[in-house]
């Protein structure tokens, strides 16, 4: 593996730690006018700026400036609340970058102060291929053995982890199905993923299936591994760009058209390679040309029509992942996606937009926040009264679904694909599609 | 010494000066005086010289352009009106009383007629105001633009204070755009239970903005040649097509028919002189129940009559003089009503009004502030320092 | 007391997360939406309920301790800034809306509730809240009513006061008195009137009535674009000045422009235009599109280059973002931004924005103007770098410079974002040292001893009261 190059840049303040100094430019394009605060989860959850962008934003530049120290634990306990749900940087009309101030800002903080030992150790089990591997193969066992929704019951954290990991079943059974596409749209590798290949297989099938179906062709991409998300979320660059080294090495060889993402943190992660690995001279260029081929699944399949299957007459509601409407600004595409299912009456949360508090491991960091975060998302399902919660986020669908299951809410979370696979099912095993 | 024997004329804001600045040497209190159309308005005022300001007159600035007007306190709304008419502009206050009051009385007063349904009142339209305060100093407010937020609005303080703050001496006001058609139409309303309700459903329910809608009772109907029962008025201004549209609408919800254009100065000047004139208001979905109560005042002398700005729920009732019943039960009335205001009541029935008004301690502090001799209209608003 | 004792004493009323003490949670309180002020408050206090506001406002009566009402920190005068020894009191976590009246066309609502969150509440009904400052998602009713706040559509609709009808305020004093009212007309002074637009100097709102309105039957959006900034003010004074009442008529010039379609909230503007005016009429779909066809001659016979309608509310939706979120869009522009207001009289709009453009030329400066054109409501923003002290003092000169423009041309120094600290210097352009005074006096009705906001609006020297000490002061206290 290549030596890491985090040199501090040229335009390091003299006494501030390189990571933030070098965010300083975005930060000072924040013109102070609060249209972030209600567009942020923690704000409306907490009443407190300290926990809004614009007031996070403010503890950082001064901590960029020296005014505050790198230690500062008030700054460390708001910074840490931060969801990264980036709600503020669609809301935002200055454009400040705020997901990356914040990643350069908690690795400043982190070259300081380690961050919390439950979430090292989660960062390296996920940057390690085998400890993961028996992980998620421990999980999956437990999941089989009906164990999770018994241990789901217990209370607090321990109880909601485990109905997160029961929440990772499946909601409907898979079909499969011999595909017809004629592969004419390209080729398609897929990011298998940890949890989503661990936990989500299903959805990595489903995801292939109807890839396939729309004229992709797709071809495995060994050598892949976990995006590095969790490790930039959580200000550990260091490993998020080895990570990326990896997978942006293992697309290069499979030498295909686009990365196809299914869940939205990842391909948000994958999307700004580019930005993560911009000071490494070896590396820059060649992740940028991955990010520039990476696509949310959902945008491939938009851009394919996508054709229509059998009829489903199923009430599903749409909840948006942050890191696809925030990050990657993809509204329409999902619900495109869910369109191409006939007799499917989508709905949309009425508040779909804000964060449900699953954020990456921000739920094992910040159980209680997290739990208010998700609230309101919970009463606005109930309200709709769907059985099918879409999203398309493994983090969310785990932590929407827990929620609804320990809320006594009669319904379960999918991934928009899984529906419209389920639908190409029907229609291979003979029910017609309609004629569009 | 009696408001006869001392008069003095002020033709500028320096003779409003000197005038006060003799009347807190002398300890002796003024009685503010436009065209002297509305000195039985309010409750009376302790013995004090007047201060005529008819003389302080005239318009000061009038740019069509930026529809503002700055005018001298006694300049009368009948020359603001001509004034502006040169340019297809108004001036949207149609208070209640001879059409030749002053501006300055209106701002006072805070005085509105029908056209408060669509324009608001003249707290609405004052953008600024000159004033000299009771310890003769002469200060402005607000400004001559139509949109001001520098420092506290001493302009709608003043409005509405009857002079007890300050003598006003020049007013700037917001103009409006004459609209190009401006008709009216009158619907019977029958007298059968629930009709009332009905037909202000009904109103609110169809696609029209109407300038003004009274509502009027068949005695003042018939004195407006209206017909002999009560009937609502509508007032439609705009363009020719946009007037056209709500002129179908209205058809649909009753008899319309074609009111006098003049019918509007009529109602502004129907009050017989003397007359006591209460406004009794609630909210505007209980309008009909307001109406209702007024009824059972009028009802009870033949020449007491009633209307009432429908949207905005306010009722007035103007009792005829020298008809005690109906004064006595008007004045009952306000002293039992939860929001009566009373224009005009014989000097001798105020007293029978013993609500306290809300906010006494905090109004009695701005009289302090601004007239701390309570030397100008004492007693007007029954707000002693 | 001490600032420590204070604080406990707050903590036992609102709970310990309703306390802020530290330095570094209370640096995001020491700005509002115009950083170029800074002051760190000494404490921060957050009550969750009306009661607690009322004790935490008692305890300062008792202990004579100064404070500062806070909304969501969106102004634009820095105004919510707390100096000295003042406590800010937050009152973002009091958001309910308290009752909604679809019949009367009114609501209630506790200070801190979004302006938006009523629009948005409303619309079940077919009604909104006409009030939107560019700020609306964020900032809160008690906010507005604080500024008297206006928005483009208060062209036609008007500003805060014209639908705010009843206010239950506490007093500094503590004392809870009921300003307006829904039920009908009130007797006595208009002391809401007076309430609206003071700056948090007179107290704080409890909760607030206002009216709603409906929404307009129909609604027609045109965008007019020009080669020169004279040619769109020319087309303004002829809108207004033919008797046509737009619901907003907004005008934004070329580096406004520039700025809105370099954002994410690109909004299809000429990119090569000098000015765009964004021009809304609403009302009875009857002659609405010949109004339409009048202002878009109107707008022709100026020198407009082209002038179209939104064809749908998404259209209509994409052009009114670039204007609402104009102010934030200057923050690519540079790193720091003087927002301006100043309101002048609508046919002195072409030459006043000649004389801005010349000042902005003799101190070398770059102005953006996006602004109300209907009312004559300028905002020229300047951007700058503030770490560059000869620039930042060539952007002071030219503010200096276009205030007293915007004076002489018998404007006034404010609109609608208030005085705040902010323009504390400009008072005696427009005020006589009398008329300073008399305004004092009303503050010292509500607030005798000067501890609600204390030190803004009107300048303190201005107040001979206070150094005098004759009849208004005396005024305030004698016993009645």
């Amino acid at each position: 593996m290549t030596a890491t190059r985090d040199t501090p840049p040229a335009c390091a303040l003299p006494g501030t730690l390189p990571p933030l100094a070098d965010a300083l430019p975005g930060i000072m394009t924040c013109v102070h006018c609060g249209f972030c605060l209600q567009a942020c989860p923690t704000y409306l959850a907490l009443g407190d700026e300290n926990d809004s962008p614009r007031g996070r934003i403010l503890l950082m530049r001064a901590v960029a400036e020296g005014e505050l120290p790198v230690d500062d634990p008030d700054v460390r306990r708001h910074l840490d609340r931060c969801l990264g749900c980036r709600g503020c940087e669609t809301a935002c009309p200055s454009g400040v970058p705020y997901g990356q101030i914040l990643e350069s800002a908690r690795a400043t903080l982190n070259q300081r102060q380690p961050p919390p030992r439950i979430a090292r150790l989660v960062l390296a089990v996920f940057a390690t291929h085998h400890p993961l591997a028996a992980t998620l193969w421990a999980a999956r066992v437990m999941r089989g053995s009906r164990l999770a929704a018994l241990l789901a019951r217990l209370p607090g954290r321990v109880g909601f982890s485990f109905a997160m990991l029961a929440a990772s079943a499946p909601a409907m059974p898979a079909r499969p199905y011999a595909t017809r596409g004629r592969g004419t749209r390209g080729t398609v590798a897929a990011l298998r993923g940890c949890v989503m290949e661990g936990l989500f297989a299903h959805v990595n099938r489903a995801t292939e299936r109807t890839l396939e179906e729309n004229d992709y062709h797709v071809t495995p991409a060994p050598g892949q591994r976990c995006c590095g998300a969790l490790h930039a979320h959580a200000g550990d660059l260091v490993g998020a760009r080895a990570l990326a080294r990896a997978n942006i090495a293992a697309f290069e060889r499979a030498g295909v058209d686009y990365i196809a993402v299914n869940a939205s943190g990842c391909g948000l992660m994958m999307k700004e390679y580019g930005h993560l690995l911009r000071n490494d001279p070896a590396w820059a260029a060649r992740a940028t040309a991955i990010a520039q081929r990476t696509r949310d699944a959902s945008e491939l399949l938009a851009a394919a029509g996508p054709v229509a299957g059998a009829p489903m007459a199923l009430r599903v509601v749409y909840d948006a992942p942050c890191h696809l409407v925030h990050g990657q600004r993809l509204h329409h595409e999902p619900l495109a996606v869910l369109a191409a299912v006939p007799d499917l009456v989508t709905t949309t949360l009425p508040n779909a937009d804000q964060c449900c508090g699953s954020a990456g491991i921000y739920n094992l960091l910040q159980p209680e926040l997290a739990q208010r975060v998700l609230a309101p998302k919970l009463d606005e399902i109930a309200q709709d009264g769907a059985p099918l919660v879409a999203t398309g986020n493994p983090g969310c669908m785990m932590q929407i679904g827990a929620g609804l299951r320990r809320g006594h809410i009669a319904a379960r979370t999918v991934h928009p694909v899984e529906l419209l696979d389920a639908s190409y099912a029907r229609h291979a095993h003979g029910v017609p599609a309609p004629r569009r | 010494m009696s408001a006869t024997a001392n008069v003095a004329h002020a033709r500028t804001t320096a003779d409003v000066v000197a005038a006060v600045a003799n009347a807190v040497a002398r300890h002796s209190p003024v009685r503010i005086v436009g065209r002297g159309h509305w000195l039985d308005a309010g409750r009376p005022t302790r013995d004090a010289s007047a201060l005529l300001l008819d003389e302080l007159s005239g318009v000061v600035a009038y740019t069509p352009g930026d529809l503002t007007l700055t005018a001298r306190a006694g300049t009368t709304l009948a020359d603001i009106a001509a004034v502006t008419a040169d340019h297809a502009q108004w001036l949207a206050l149609d208070p209640f009383g001879p059409l030749d009051g002053t501006l300055g009385a209106t701002i006072a007063t805070a005085s509105a007629g029908p056209l408060a349904h669509a324009f608001g009142t003249p707290r609405d339209a004052a953008l600024g105001i000159e004033a000299v305060t009771g310890d003769a100093a002469i200060i402005r407010a607000g400004g001559r633009v139509v949109k001001n937020v520098a420092g506290f609005d001493l302009t709608r303080l003043f409005t509405g204070a009857w002079g007890t703050l300050g003598v006003i001496t020049e007013i700037t006001v917001r103009l409006r755009a004459r609209p190009q058609v401006d008709e009216t139409w009158s619907i019977p309303v029958p007298a059968n239970n629930g009709a009332l309700e009905a037909l202000c459903a009904a109103l609110r329910a169809a696609p029209i903005a109407p300038l003004a809608l009274e509502l009027i009772d068949a005695r003042l109907a018939a004195a407006l040649s209206l017909g002999d029962h009560d009937v609502m008025l509508i007032r439609l201004g705009g363009s020719e097509e946009s007037v056209r549209a709500q002129r179908d609408a209205i058809r649909t919800v009753g008899a319309a028919a074609d009111a006098p254009a003049g019918v509007w100065d009529a109602l502004r000047t129907s009050d017989p002189p003397g007359s006591a004139v209460v406004r009794f208001s609630d909210l505007p979905s209980r309008v009909a129940d307001t109406w209702r109560a007024a009824r059972e005042i009028t009802s009870l002398a033949g020449g007491a009559r009633q209307h009432a700005s429908v949207g905005r729920g306010i009722v007035r009732v103007i009792a005829p003089p020298n008809d005690d019943a109906a004064v006595t039960a008007l004045v009952h009335a306000a002293a039992r009503a939860a929001t009566a205001i009373p224009e005009r009541l014989p000097g001798t029935c105020w007293s029978a009004l013993t609500t306290p008004m809300p906010n006494a301690e905090l109004a009695r502090r701005v009289k302090r502030a601004f007239d701390p001799a309570n030397l100008l209209n004492p007693g007007i608003l029954g707000i002693e320092p | 007391m001490t600032r420590d004792e204070l604080a406990i004493a707050l903590r036992a009323i609102v709970g310990p997360r309703g306390v802020l003490s530290r330095p570094a949670e209370l640096l995001p309180f020491s700005a509002d939406g115009l950083p170029t002020y800074h002051r760190p408050p000494k404490l921060a206090v957050f009550p969750s309920t009306r009661e607690q506001v009322i004790d935490v406002i008692r305890l300062f009566a008792r202990e004579q301790w100064p404070f500062v009402p806070r909304g969501a920190g969106t102004g634009l005068s820095a105004g919510a800034l707390a100096g000295g020894d003042a406590v800010i009191v937050g009152l973002n976590r009091l958001t309910r809306i308290l009752s909604l009246d679809p019949v009367n066309r009114l609501a209630v609502v506790e200070p801190g509730a979004v302006n938006v969150s009523l629009t948005r509440a409303a619309g079940a009904f077919g009604l909104y809240y006409a009030p939107d400052p560019s700020s609306q998602s964020a900032c809160t009713i008690g906010g507005n009513v604080a500024e008297n706040s206006g928005g483009p559509h208060c062209l036609k609709y008007g500003v805060t006061v014209n639908h705010v009808v009843a206010v239950t305020v506490l007093l500094p004093d503590g004392e809870v008195v009921s300003l307006g009212g829904a039920h009908g007309e009130t007797p006595g002074y208009d002391l809401l009137g007076a309430f609206v637009g003071s700056e948090g100097c007179f107290g704080i709102a409890l909760d607030v009535t206002v009216r709603l309105s409906p929404n307009p039957p129909a609604v027609r959006t045109m965008l007019a674009d020009f080669t020169s900034i004279d040619a769109g003010a020319r087309a303004t004074s002829a809108i207004i000045a033919s008797g046509i009442l737009p619901a907003a008529l907004e005008m934004m010039d070329g580096p406004t422009i520039r700025a809105v379609e370099a954002s994410i909230y690109a909004a299809g503007y000429p990119a090569d235009a000098e000015a765009v005016l964004l021009i809304e009429l609403d009302g009875l779909e009857a002659g609405l599109d010949a109004d339409a066809r009048r202002v878009e001659q109107l707008c022709l016979d100026a020198g407009a280059r082209t002038v179209r309608t939104a064809r749908d509310e998404r259209e209509r939706a994409r052009l009114w973002q670039g204007r609402k979120k104009a102010f934030g869009a200057m923050g690519r522009v540079a790193p720091a931004l003087v927002v301006q207001d100043a309101v002048i009289p609508r046919t002195r709009l072409p030459d006043v924005l000649r004389t801005i453009h010349d000042i902005a030329q003799r101190w070398r400066i770059q102005v953006c103007n996006v602004f109300h054109a209907g009312d004559g409501n300028l905002h020229p923003n300047i951007g700058y770098d503030p770490r560059d002290s000869d620039a930042t003092d060539r952007v002071h000169h030219a503010m200096r410079e276009i205030m007293r423009a915007c004076v002489d041309a018998g404007g006034t120094i404010t609109g609608e974002h208030g005085i705040g600290l902010d323009k504390l210097e400009y008072m005696p352009l427009i005020f006589s040292p009398a008329s300073l005074d008399a305004q004092c006096r009303l503050r010292a009705v509500f607030d005798p001893d000067r501890r609600a906001n204390p030190d803004k609006v009107v300048p303190q020297h201005a107040c001979r009261e206070w150094t005098q000490a004759p009849a208004a002061r005396a005024a305030a206290t004698v016993p009645a």
